[in-house]
C-alpha cells in the first residue's frame, strides 16, 4: 500500500470529503494561500475557491461561533486553531454554544462541526498545553486523537461525516510520521481502540504522540520477558471501555500514559472506569499514570525532562507494578 | 510642547536622535546575527525578526519615564533595548540558561523585567492588551503617573480582546497608549484579508477616544505621537490608540517561506528607519560614516562577547521546573 505523512493523510481526507459533500468547508487562519503552517490544508484553496476554503483573521472565538452557527444551518465547517494553547480563547463557543446545540434544540437542529487543532508536545509555556481532557468533561463534545496516518485519515472523515461537534487533535510531533494509507476514502469508526501490541503481563493505554512512545517501551520490555499490551483507544469521547476492560482482566496490570498534566487528565477517567469495572478484581497492582507532574513546559530544554514523560518512565512505570507485591 | 495634533514630548537633542540611531542599529545587529546562529544551531530558537520595525519600539519606549511600563508584542525586540535590558540578558533568556531573567522557564519575547517596567507577554497574540489596561487601571489606583504602554500587531486587533481592551479602557479612563505594529500581515495573512478596513487606527472612534496613523518608518514622528498620547494618559484624560504603518523586511519567523510579493518588499526597503535616521545625521552633520561604522564595530563586539559569556552560563537544575508553579512547592497541592 501506498504511504503517507501524517499531515499528508489529513489534507488527503478534507479534499476527497470536499469533493464529496459540497456542504465541507474550512477556515482558520494561515490556512487559504499558505495552505496551513503545517500544511495540512494544502492545496485545497487552489481545488475549491476562496469560498469553501477561507483564511480568517485571528478571531478564534469568532471563527468556532462562526462555524456553529454554519453546522447549525446546514454546513459542514472544518475549523483549524492552529494549536492547543488557542483554543482556550474559544471555549465558550465550543462549551456552550457547539456542545448544547443538539440538546437545547430538542434534536430539532445539530451542529455537525470539526475544530481541529494541535498538541504541540515540546513547545513551550504557550505552546505545549495539553488540554484534551477539558472536552471530555463537557456532555455534547466528542474527543479524536489519532496516533498515526492511517488513522488519522480514517478518523478525520469519520469526524466530518459525524452528526455532533467532534474536537479533533492532531499532533506535531506527528506530521511528519510515514504510514500506508488507501487512497480511496474510508472511515475508521469513533470509539473503536485499537492495540498495536498485545502481551499477557501489562496493560498500557496511551494515546496521540505517547502510543509511539509506549510501543518503544514494549519493545525494550520484551527483551526483558515482560509482555505489555499497548491499547490505543483513539477517540476519547466515546471510549472503548470494553477493549481496556478486557485487557485488564487478562493482564491484572494497567499502566496510563499521556503527555497532560496528570491532575485532573484523562487518565484519571480510564482509572477510574477499570476500578469501576469488572477488571478490579483481577488487578494485581495499584494502576500507575505517567504524565506531566503538575507544571508548565517549559521554554529551557533543561527544564524538560520532568515535565514531559518519555520512555524511560513508562519503563519505569510497567516495572513497578511488575514487581508490586 | 503638546499640541492639539496629538504631538507631545520635549524637543530632542543631538543625543538622543544618536541615541536612537545607535538602539535601532543594535537591533539589527542582534536579530541578523542571531538569525545566523539559530540557523547554524548555535541558539535552540530564533525570533520574530523586527527588521525594519525597529522605529516602532524605539521611538515609543525612548521618553517613557522609571514609574512607566510596557508590554511588548512577539516582534518589538526594541521595547527590551530601549528600556535598557542587555544583548547579553536576552542572549541568556534565548538559550534559557541558569542566569536568564526566568531562569529558563520563558525565552526572550516573552520575559518580563519588572525593574526596567516590562511586563512579560503572552504568546497568544492579543492576550496582553486587556493585561495592559489592568496595569494602568493599577497606576491610577495607586497613585502613581505611570502610564502603560501596549504593543500588538495588525492581526491581534483582529481579537475580540483587542476591542474589549479599548472599551474598557476608554470607560474606566485607563492611562494607557495602545501601540498598534501595523506591518501588514498577521504571520501569512495580509492585513486587508483580514479586516475591511485601511487604517486600524479608525477602530478608535468606535470606543471613544483618539486614533492617529503614524509614520512607523520615522522614529522622530513615532516619538512625539507617542509623547503626546503618554501625555494625555499622565494628565488623566484617558486612552489613544496609535497606529505606526511599518513592514518587516523578513518573513515572520525564519522556518516561514517567503510569499509576498517581491516588489512590495523592495518598496518598503527604500523606507529602511535606521537609513532614514542615518541619512539626516548626516545630511546635519551629527554622525558621518566614520561614526556610524565605529558604532556598529561598538556594538558587534559588544555581541561577540556577549554569547560567549552567555554560552558559558550553567544549565537551570532540572527540578527548578517545580518552582514558581505556586509559591508554595508542587508537592503541596495534595494530587
Ligand atoms: C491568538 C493567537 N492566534 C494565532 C497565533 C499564531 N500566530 C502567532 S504570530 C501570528 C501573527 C500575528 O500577527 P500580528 O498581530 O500582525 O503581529 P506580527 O507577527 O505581524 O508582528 C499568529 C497568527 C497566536 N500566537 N495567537
Ligand atoms: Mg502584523
Amino acid at each position: 500500500m501506498r504511504t503517507l505523512r501524517y499531515n499528508q493523510a489529513l489534507c488527503e481526507a478534507l479534499r476527497q470529503e470536499m469533493d464529496r459533500d459540497e456542504r465541507v468547508f474550512v477556515l482558520g487562519e494561515d490556512i487559504a494561500r499558505h495552505g496551513g503552517v503545517y500544511r495540512v490544508t494544502e492545496g485545497l484553496l487552489e481545488r475549491f475557491g476562496p469560498e469553501r476554503v477561507i483564511d480568517t483573521p485571528i478571531s478564534e472565538s469568532g471563527i468556532v461561533g462562526l462555524a456553529v452557527g454554519a453546522a447549525l444551518l446546514g454546513m459542514r465547517p472544518v475549523v483549524e486553531i492552529q494549536f492547543m494553547d488557542l483554543i482556550t480563547i474559544a471555549m465558550d463557543q465550543i462549551v456552550n454554544s457547539a456542545a448544547k446545540a443538539r440538546f437545547v434544540h430538542d434534536g430539532a437542529l445539530h451542529a455537525p462541526l470539526v475544530v481541529r487543532t494541535m498538541n504541540l508536545g515540546k513547545g513551550t509555556v504557550y505552546s505545549s498545553q495539553e488540554l484534551e481532557a477539558w472536552f471530555t468533561h463537557v456532555p455534547g463534545l466528542k474527543v479524536v486523537m489519532p496516533s498515526d496516518p492511517y488513522d488519522a485519515k480514517g478518523l478525520l472523515i469519520s469526524a466530518i461525516r459525524d452528526p455532533d461537534p467532534v474536537i479533533f487533535i492532531e499532533h506535531k510531533a506527528l506530521y511528519r510520521i510515514e504510514g500506508e494509507v488507501e487512497e480511496e476514502a474510508y472511515t475508521v469508526p469513533l470509539g473503536q481502540a485499537k492495540l498495536p501490541r498485545e502481551g499477557d503481563d501489562v496493560t498500557v493505554v496511551a494515546w496521540s504522540s505517547m502510543v509511539g512512545v509506549a510501543e518503544a517501551a514494549a519493545d525494550s520490555l520484551a527483551d526483558e520477558g515482560i509482555g505489555v499490551e499497548v491499547i490505543d483507544p483513539r477517540t476519547l469521547v466515546p471510549f472503548d471501555r470494553e477493549r481496556v476492560v478486557a485487557s485488564v482482566c487478562k493482564t491484572g496490570r494497567l499502566v496510563i500514559v499521556h503527555q497532560a498534566v496528570r491532575r485532573g487528565g484523562f487518565g484519571a477517567e480510564v482509572a477510574a472506569a477499570v476500578t469501576e469495572s469488572e477488571a478490579f478484581g483481577y488487578l494485581m497492582a495499584p494502576i500507575r499514570r505517567v504524565a506531566n507532574p503538575g507544571v508548565p513546559v517549559p521554554k529551557s530544554g533543561a527544564l524538560h525532562p520532568p515535565a514531559l514523560p518519555g520512555e524511560a518512565d513508562v519503563i519505569g512505570a510497567v516495572r513497578d507494578v511488575m514487581a508490586y507485591g | 510642547m503638546d499640541r492639539k495634533d496629538g504631538i507631545g514630548g520635549r524637543e530632542l537633542t543631538t543625543k538622543d536622535l544618536v541615541e536612537m540611531y545607535r538602539l535601532m542599529l543594535q537591533s539589527r545587529c542582534f536579530t541578523e546575527q542571531v538569525l545566523v546562529w539559530y540557523e547554524e544551531g548555535r541558539l535552540p530558537q530564533g525570533l520574530h525578526p523586527s527588521v525594519g520595525q525597529e522605529a516602532v519600539g524605539v521611538g515609543a519606549c525612548y521618553g517613557l519615564g522609571p514609574d512607566d511600563w510596557v508590554i511588548p508584542s512577539l516582534r518589538t525586540a526594541e521595547a527590551f533595548w530601549t528600556r535598557g535590558v542587555t544583548m547579553l540578558e536576552q542572549l541568556n533568556a534565548m538559550l534559557g540558561n541558569a542566569a536568564s531573567v526566568s531562569r529558563g522557564k520563558e525565552t526572550s519575547h516573552h520575559a518580563g523585567y519588572p525593574e526596567r517596567g516590562i511586563l512579560a507577554g503572552t504568546g497568544i497574540v492579543g492576550g496582553s492588551i486587556p493585561v495592559a489596561v489592568g496595569g494602568a487601571l493599577a497606576l491610577k489606583m495607586r497613585g502613581s503617573e505611570g502610564v502603560m504602554v501596549s504593543f500588538f500587531g495588525d492581526g491581534a486587533s483582529n481579537r475580540g480582546d483587542f476591542h474589549e481592551a479599548l472599551n474598557l479602557a476608554a470607560v474606566l479612563e485607563a492611562p494607557v497608549v495602545f501601540v498598534c505594529e501595523n506591518n501588514l500581515y498577521a504571520q501569512t495573512v495580509p492585513a486587508a484579508v483580514g479586516m475591511a478596513i485601511e487604517d486600524i487606527a479608525d477602530r478608535a472612534m468606535g470606543y471613544g477616544m483618539p486614533g492617529r496613523v503614524v509614520d512607523g518608518q520615522d522614529v522622530v514622528a513615532v516619538y512625539a505621537a507617542t509623547q503626546g498620547a503618554v501625555g494625555r494618559a499622565r494628565r488623566g484624560e484617558g486612552p489613544t490608540l496609535l497606529e505606526c504603518k511599518t513592514y518587516r523586511f523578513l518573513p515572520h519567523y525564519p522556518i516561514f517561506e517567503e510569499k509576498r510579493p517581491a516588489e512590495e518588499i523592495e518598496r518598503w526597503r527604500e523606507r529602511d528607519p535606521i537609513e532614514m535616521l542615518g541619512r539626516r545625521l548626516e545630511e546635519e552633520g551629527l554622525l558621518d560614516e566614520q561614526g556610524k561604522l565605529e558604532m556598529e564595530e561598538a556594538i558587534e563586539a559588544e555581541l561577540q562577547e556577549a554569547i560567549g559569556e552567555a554560552e558559558g552560563m550553567p544549565m537551570p537544575d532540572p527540578q527548578e521546573v517545580f518552582e514558581n508553579v505556586y509559591r508554595e512547592p508542587v508537592e503541596a497541592m495534595g494530587l
